[in-house]
């Protein structure tokens, strides 16, 4: 790969770390209301995918999207605000860190495990009618492949071919439960046939390998071959949430020899072995923490949404006397 | 009613007129469900619209309820304007994820700038013997949730002007017809109207007591009121034809009026939305209130298989004890 694209890639991955972890300090200073789930570790799916997208393509996330998100196009500005719940976020601070639309970036949520895999066709379906070459991907995790719409929605883009590229983060865990216990066959990649689709397996920690695959099935659905199937195994070294209970479902061990595999260490080796020198590698990851904590900082001045804010965009009000205009 | 000349069709074909207008109105409308192009749809609801508009606006879905709920809120998204067909309401558990959590959510979470246009068209209570899992009123759940505007239909007329404001709405709509209703008739004006989402109707003038009832209910209540007009008492029926939102002005206007009401609902009673009705009038009518206000309501059961189903839900009969109740 060119130097360049990949020194952007290596980028990309640790403005999405960094973020994370400064989320999950200010999740321990319950500056993040809900629920926080960190991506670290999973940064190589969603650079590799999203660097394949055009803006007009769409995204659908899970309850883990600010990795998708920022490295879909939307601003470390804007998820900070949302992670915050405050105005300046991309749904105002109503949607906090689990679900929100950011609709100039064809953006959107899908925080119940499984939900965005059934969203994802009937995006997909119209971007298929308007026939600009659009594509939707969707992300979801190993444990939405046990829902009934992960094996509905499949079938209805294989059925009527639609232009969906659908990326299974297997992190290994669905909550606590590891994924050997919770799917009937395995890799979970092995279902797409049931559909007629090849699914594909990834090293989901390999940005390189990530973004050719990715690329390939781009390609694919772009010229109407149908629906892909992409699984990128990798692994969450975070807990589900931040501040779970971690070690009672795994081990030290375990997380230790996943942080080994770790994408954003694997992408700077093979930058040195290129020949870039490490003081550049260095002031580049000064670079991008220096812009976060501006960026944090613009985001802990936001206001909060109003209580009168939070009913707005509820529905969209009918004419007076109910009658429509 | 307006328009000169009127036709006498049944609440199915008002159904499929009123899909066939918009479709040929506006591109984006395409209809999706199971068994609706080739079949034309249990009831005939939609016979004849594949062979005229093809099978790119009338899509047959295989039996997957959350796929075609969510796909339908996706296309929404972009553009389109999905009217979906969930065969019996009793299915739409299956697509409650995609219709609540999401079609219901996405315009507040995008800030106003995403609208979810879908149209659900479902059908629900008693009347073909389908027993417990095929003739539920699950009305009640949907008026609970913020952003779902949650139509019910009585007559030809309100269905069709009601469905055609529903696919021009920019939220998401349930309209729950009745399969007691589909081959029922009434008078249409030939020239295009519509009816707007959140107006009721006065279907009977009376001076004695209000009865406010939905769907089915209102052919019962008006039997009822034909009745108790032999005695020499005067009802009068509103009929919300809007679940939600709610004319309340027009059910407190009557009841201001008549000072005596009954609520029926073929739906039970307990957390529903007869209970809504039922508040809004005390609320706002308690000084002009001789009798609390009296509900007639289906059974808390499941509805049985067979003879005895339409025994468990309201009839003229359970209607004039209701009205003889506030009035004695």
């Amino acid at each position: 790969m060119d130097r360049d694209k990949l020194l952007g890639l290596y980028r990309q991955m640790l403005v999405l770390r960094h973020f994370d972890e400064m989320c999950l300090d200010l999740k321990m200073k319950d500056l993040i209301m809900d629920g926080f789930h960190p991506y670290s570790g999973e940064e190589a799916v969603a650079v590799g995918v999203c660097t394949n997208l055009r803006p007009d393509d769409a995204v659908i996330s899970t309850h883990r999207p600010q990795g998708h998100s920022i490295a879909k196009g939307s601003t470390p500005r804007q998820i900070f605000c949302e992670m915050l719940g405050r105005r300046g976020g991309v749904s105002q601070g109503i949607g906090g860190p689990m679900q929100w639309i950011d609709t100039p970036n064809n953006f959107f949520c899908g925080s119940i495990v499984g939900s965005g895999i059934t969203i994802a066709t009937g995006i997909a379906m119209a971007m298929k009618r308007e026939g600009k070459g659009r594509i939707c991907v969707c992300f979801f995790g190993d444990g939405a492949s046990n829902t009934g719409s992960f094996h509905e929605g499949l079938n209805l883009a294989a059925i009527w071919k639609l232009p969906v590229i659908y990326i299974c983060e297997n992190n290994q865990y669905g909550e606590a439960m590891p994924v050997r216990e919770f799917v009937s066959v395995y890799p979970i990649s092995k279902r797409a046939a049931s559909y007629g689709l090849e699914g594909v397996m990834v090293d989901g920690n390999d940005v390189e390998e990530v973004l050719a695959a990715v690329e390939k099935g781009v390609t694919a659905a772009r010229s109407g071959d149908g629906p892909v199937f992409i699984e990128a195994i990798t692994y969450r070294t975070r807990g589900h949430y931040g501040g779970d209970p971690e070690y009672t479902y795994r081990t030290r061990d375990e997380v230790e020899w996943w942080r080994k595999k770790c994408p954003i260490a694997r992408c700077k080796a093979r930058l040195l072995e290129e020949g870039v020198e490490e003081s550049v590698l260095i002031a580049l990851e000064q670079e991008v923490v220096r812009e976060l904590e501006s960026d944090l900082a613009w985001a802990l001045e936001q206001p909060f949404p109003t209580v009168e804010q939070a009913t707005d965009h509820v529905m969209i009000p009918l004419a007076e006397g109910g009658r429509l205009k | 009613m307006t328009g000169s000349k009127v036709k006498r069709i049944t609440y199915c074909d008002a159904i499929r007129e009123a899909l066939r207008e918009e479709m040929k109105r506006d591109e984006a409308v395409y209809l999706i469900g199971e068994d609706i192009g080739r079949w034309g749809n249990l009831f005939g609801a939609t016979k004849g619209l594949l062979q005229e508009f093809g099978p790119e606006r009338v899509k047959d879905a295989p039996i997957s309820e959350a796929a075609i709920a969510g796909c339908a809120v996706g296309s929404a998204v972009m553009g389109m304007r999905p009217v979906v067909e969930i065969m019996y309401i009793d299915f739409i558990t299956i697509a409650m994820d995609q219709i609540i959590n999401h079609a219901c959510k996405y315009h507040q979470l995008s800030c106003g700038t995403v609208n979810v246009p879908v149209v659900f068209r479902t059908q629900g209570g008693v009347g073909m013997r389908n027993s417990s899992q095929h003739s539920q009123s699950l009305e009640n759940w949907f008026v609970n949730v913020p952003g779902l505007i949650v139509v019910m239909p009585s007559t030809p007329y309100d269905m069709k002007g009601l469905l055609k404001s529903s696919i021009r709405n920019n939220n998401p709509v349930i309209i729950i017809e009745h399969k007691s209703l589909y081959f029922t008739k009434g008078d249409v004006p030939e020239d295009e109207y519509v009816v707007p989402i959140g107006v009721a109707d006065i279907k009977r003038e009376g001076t004695d007591v209000t009865i406010i009832a939905t769907s089915w209910m209102v052919l019962h209540a008006l039997e009822a009121a034909e009745k108790l007009a032999k005695e020499g008492i005067s009802c009068e029926i509103v009929d919300p034809r809007t679940l939600w939102p709610l004319d309340k002005e027009t059910l407190v206007n009557s009841v201001s009026k008549t000072r005596h009401c009954v609520v029926v609902t073929e739906a039970p009673a307990e957390g529903g939305w007869s209970s809504e009705a039922a508040t809004v009038v005390t609320e706002k009518c308690s000084g002009d209130l001789k009798k609390p206000v009296k509900r007639i309501c289906g059974m808390r059961t499941g509805i049985p298989y067979g003879k005895i189903e339409k025994s468990v839900v309201p009839n003229d009969e359970w209607i004039i004890a209701g009205v003889r109740e506030v009035l004695e």
